[in-house]
């Protein structure tokens, strides 16, 4: 039986290797000698960047297959990822596929990316490799962006919204780019077949064509050799020694290959995990610009974009949604010119282990800050978030009514009793401990002096839900702890 | 470029020289004619997003409905903006925070009209009578009940609509996306200089 | 190697099949219960909890606003009292207006759902008998309702509604201006008669912390009794 299989595949197959010629062109690329090193133990960490790849050929069939349902047409977008969720068999799992491998495909490229940096590999004479590389990162977060606006609901609506609203702050030429980015004056039907366009042609086409180049250049100059300290990179003896090198070298068809499928195998089988365990992403909000109950939030690969633009002074704003990223991207591009010899072993780079930690760090902590946002009013609290019985139970009738004073003038959406309302203020618990009488009338009249966090109250509470207030305010103490006394010792003044 | 280029040993075969030469111009000619054929409308079309936005009005309700405009209080009016598309479903509906302020000194009705959008960066305020503040959700800007800032992160106060009385009827103008150099009140006007004059009939 | 594969396909085809046919990973999404709008929200507990939670307490007590989970209360309230008060607020006090024809956040057929969901939830039949209606009276007398605080009230507020003590519990002072300026006399009138159960307070007929001569306060007393309180609000809120 297997004898007769064996028989019929080769007749078949030397059919149309007759014809084709596959393997002249093939089998050298299959074949390529890489460096010994890299074939063996240390290869593990060169399945990152094939790992990126397998999850783009997912993206790419998963993607082929919702387009087949899918509709990007402004009013009929929603329902039709409602139909994909819950009555195409298999359309939940596909949309969540493609959201989780999405995701996988951003953490890939990324890991990949750190890699090649703490190596070294981006050192002379891969300086290209690592600029195509760069830009495939860009279109990888373009087609993250541009995915979660086809996800038509509440936060692609407001998402594009503070996309042009960024945009409209290039000096002179903002307005127009807005209206080229949203396809006309409001948000609406020409943005989501714009973003269609974008995502399933434009970004998609220069990905594959650059993923092109990627490939052809590690193929052209092959892959690094694991970094050795004390042996670094000189332009003029590198090919020589890169040469000899591979004389020792191993086929790349063995136990590389093995290794990179092993690994993008266990990855799609963690993104299929991930995929059936949490499900599909929205679609969220209705895409109803008048809802006003909406809580915009970008994807997570943007929460740090989200938690930068939150956490940066006024004056620095524009600088920070404008000129930053392109600073940061014309740095990453100069990576391979500044340092394009040398050592290449992270053990003899502190530079860019620290650069690493530092940039990671970052971002992890400006992701967390823009996942929890801090900064953002609860716009529900003053109706929905209670106080705590204990306050309530020790209160004097006047303190209840300054209690409901105080969830009436909304103060709850920005400031929390016992961790529970807004963050964006102080939480109040204990304020009657660190503010008197005079202090808090001065705050809740006049806000915070010079335009700060908190508005100025002054017109719209009234003397006695004034006294209320302060009365209730001043009661949020532990007990057995005074309240808050003006220092004895008298602020120095300015001399006359 | 234009000479002849030198005469050059050639096989009795070879096109002459001067064939050769006009061959080669007259397919750049002919390649630039296409490809101007080609590149301009391209151009144009995908310029076309950027174009003259045509003065449209929204009646919003009658003076005389009771209810509708109570005086001094913020009331938000939801309608269909002008500006869209068949296809665009809801997301063509947009909304004015709006406030009736009585009759000014000279007996002129006066309002209060302001976009949704924050000034910040786009996202869609909401108001809260008790506090008199618009809030916005997405980084904490905060705005009086004019419209100025109160705190946050805005640059300046909500954009304010454009509105008249006709005939006893409150209209805003149809807006656009408000943006920091593009607001409703004074266009940008890199914009109005749009290649392509979009008239309203042509759309109804 | 190719046999390997082939050996495995039984198991994927096994996966498969399980993925396929009603076996539902956690991952799959069920359909929404409403439409997404929020006017179609008409769960009186969703509702509850998102606009009125925040004052009157989680279930109905031990807020800073009156007590909505009372049965005394609910057994007097007229409905309209109720429908209208969420729709338009009460002026002067803490209470907002919820429906958006008032500038609140609820649509007429919400506010319907949240003022006769309170009864269906939290009333109950029984309790005390002959209860003073819960609307203001006019009328009533400052001086007899003066006679009647010292009898039914001085002993936990202070005889001239300073405050005083409850066993333990400290009480905070009724006269005070602000406190005065922030209730309705419809509030005042409505603890005479509940009380505040979930606080500690007795209504109109608990014998708790008062004298042994205590009577059930009549609607003559309860209308007095809001009158003095009335009197002692500063010229100005009167």
């Amino acid at each position: 039986m297997k004898r007769i299989l064996k028989a019929v595949a080769t007749s078949v197959g030397g059919w149309f290797e007759a014809r084709l010629r596959l393997k002249p062109a093939v089998m050298p690329i299959l074949e390529h000698p890489i460096p010994a090193g890299a074939a063996g133990p240390k290869g593990w960490w060169y399945v990152f960047g094939s790992a990126s790849m397998t999850l783009l050929f997912l993206q790419i069939a998963t993607g082929i297959g919702l387009a087949l349902v899918y509709v990007p047409s402004a009013d009929q977008a929603y329902q039709s990822l409602e139909y994909l969720n819950y009555r195409q068999p298999f359309g939940w799992f596909l949309r969540s596929l493609h959201y989780w491998s999405g995701s996988g495909m951003v953490v890939m490229v990324v890991i990949h990316m750190t890699q090649v940096f703490l190596h070294g590999a981006y050192k002379y004479p891969r300086e290209l490799t690592w600029i195509f590389g760069v830009l495939l990162l860009l279109l990888t977060l373009g087609m993250a962006f541009t995915g979660q606006v086809l996800r038509w609901d509440a936060d692609a609506y407001w998402g594009v919204g503070v996309g042009a609203s960024m945009a409209g702050r290039v000096p002179v030429a903002g307005p127009g780019i807005v209206e080229l980015l949203i396809g006309g004056p409001t948000i609406g039907a020409s943005t989501l077949s714009r973003f269609f366009a974008l995502h399933v042609f434009i970004i998609p086409g220069l990905l594959i064509t650059l993923v092109g180049g990627h490939l052809w250049l590690v193929l052209s100059r092959g892959i690094s050799e694991p970094p050795v300290p004390g042996e670094p990179v000189d332009p003029k003896t590198y090919d020589a020694k890169y040469h000899e090198e591979l004389k020792k070298g191993k086929p790349f068809l063995g136990d590389a290959m093995t290794k990179d499928a092993f690994f993008s195998a266990l990855v799609v089988l963690v993104v299929v995990t991930l995929a059936a365990v949490i499900g599909p992403k929205g679609p969220g909000g209705l895409p109803d610009p008048t809802l006003t109950a909406a809580n915009p939030r970008p994807d997570w690969p943007f929460l740090w974009l989200f938690g930068l633009l939150s956490l940066s002074p006024a004056g620095l704003e524009t600088f920070v949604m404008l000129a930053f990223p392109v600073v940061l991207v014309i740095c990453l591009l100069l990576v391979p010119f500044v340092s394009n010899r040398g050592e290449r072993a992270p053990s003899r780079r502190p530079v860019a282990v620290l650069i690493v930690l530092v940039g990671g760090t970052t971002l992890a902590v400006l992701t967390y800050e823009g996942m929890t946002s801090p900064w953002s009013p609860k716009m529900g609290a003053w109706s929905g978030d209670t106080i705590p019985t204990a306050i309530v139970k020790r209160a004097t009738p006047l303190e209840l009514q300054g209690a409901a004073a105080f969830q009436n003038k909304d103060c709850r959406n920005c400031h929390a009793l016992d961790g529970v309302g807004g963050r964006r203020g102080p939480d109040l618990s204990t304020v009657g401990t660190r503010l008197t009488r005079d202090q808090l009338i001065d705050q809740i009249n006049n806000g915070t002096p010079g335009g700060g966090n908190m508005p100025a109250y002054g017109k719209h509470v009234r003397p006695a839900e004034m006294d209320a207030m302060v009365a209730f305010l001043m009661s949020l103490r532990p007990p057995g702890q005074p309240p808050a006394k003006v220092a004895l010792v008298p602020a120095p003044t300015a001399a006359p | 470029m234009s000479e002849p280029t030198p005469a050059k040993p050639t096989d009795a075969a070879a096109p002459e020289p001067d064939r050769r030469s006009a061959l080669l111009w007259i397919t750049g000619g002919v390649g630039a004619a296409a490809a101007a054929a080609v590149g301009v409308p391209v151009v144009g079309f995908l310029a076309g997003a950027v174009r003259a936005r045509p003065v449209d009005w929204v009646p919003i309700g009658k003076l005389s409905d009771a209810g509708l405009f109570p005086p001094n209080e913020t009331r938000l009016h939801v309608f269909r903006n002008p500006i869209h598309e068949e296809w665009d479903g809801d997301s063509a509906k947009t909304g004015a925070y709006i406030r009736y302020l009585g009759k000014d000194a000279s007996g002129q009705e006066q309002f209060w009209v302001f976009s949704m959008i924050c000034a910040h960066l786009g996202c869609p305020v909401t108001w809260f009578p008790q506090s008199a503040l618009f809030m916005c959700p997405c980084h904490g800007g905060v705005y009086y009940e004019n419209g100025d800032r109160a705190s946050g992160p805005p640059p300046r106060g909500l954009y304010k609509m454009p509105w008249r009385i006709t005939d006893g009827v409150l209209e805003v103008q149809a807006p656009h996306l408000p943006t920091l150099q593009d607001t409703l009140e004074k266009p940008s006007e890199f914009v109005q200089l749009g290649v392509i004059k979009r008239d309203r009939s042509e759309q109804a | 190697m190719t046999t390997q594969v082939l050996n495995r396909i039984p198991a994927f085809l096994i996966a498969f099949t399980l993925l396929a046919s009603g076996c539902n990973p956690p991952g799959k999404p069920t359909p929404p219960q409403t439409s997404g709008r929020p006017e179609a929200v008409t769960d009186f507990n969703v509702l509850y909890a998102a606009h009125c939670a925040g004052c009157h307490g989680t279930d109905g007590t031990l807020g800073p606003a009156p007590p909505l989970n009372d049965p005394l209360f609910l057994k007097i309230v007229p409905d309209t009292e109720l429908v209208r008060v969420v729709t338009e607020g009460r002026a002067g006090t803490s209470m907002a207006a919820f429906d958006q024809k008032k500038g609140g956040p609820l649509t007429t057929a919400q506010v319907k759902v949240l003022a006769e969901g309170l009864k269906t939830k939290w009333g109950k039949p029984g309790g005390p008998t002959d209860v003073p209606g819960y609307l203001l009276t006019p009328g009533g007398n400052v001086e007899d309702g003066a006679m009647m605080f010292a009898m039914a009230c001085a002993s936990c507020h202070g005889d001239k509604g300073q405050g005083g003590k409850s066993g333990e519990l400290r009480v905070g002072a009724i006269n005070d201006p602000a406190f005065l300026a922030l209730s309705s006399n419809q509030v005042l009138r409505r603890f005479i008669i509940t009380g505040r159960p979930d606080l500690g307070m007795p209504n109109f007929t608990e014998k708790t912390n008062r004298p042994h001569n205590f009577s059930t306060l009549t609607a003559k007393d309860v209308a007095d009794l809001t009158s003095l309180l009335n009197s002692w609000r500063s010229p100005a809120t009167k």
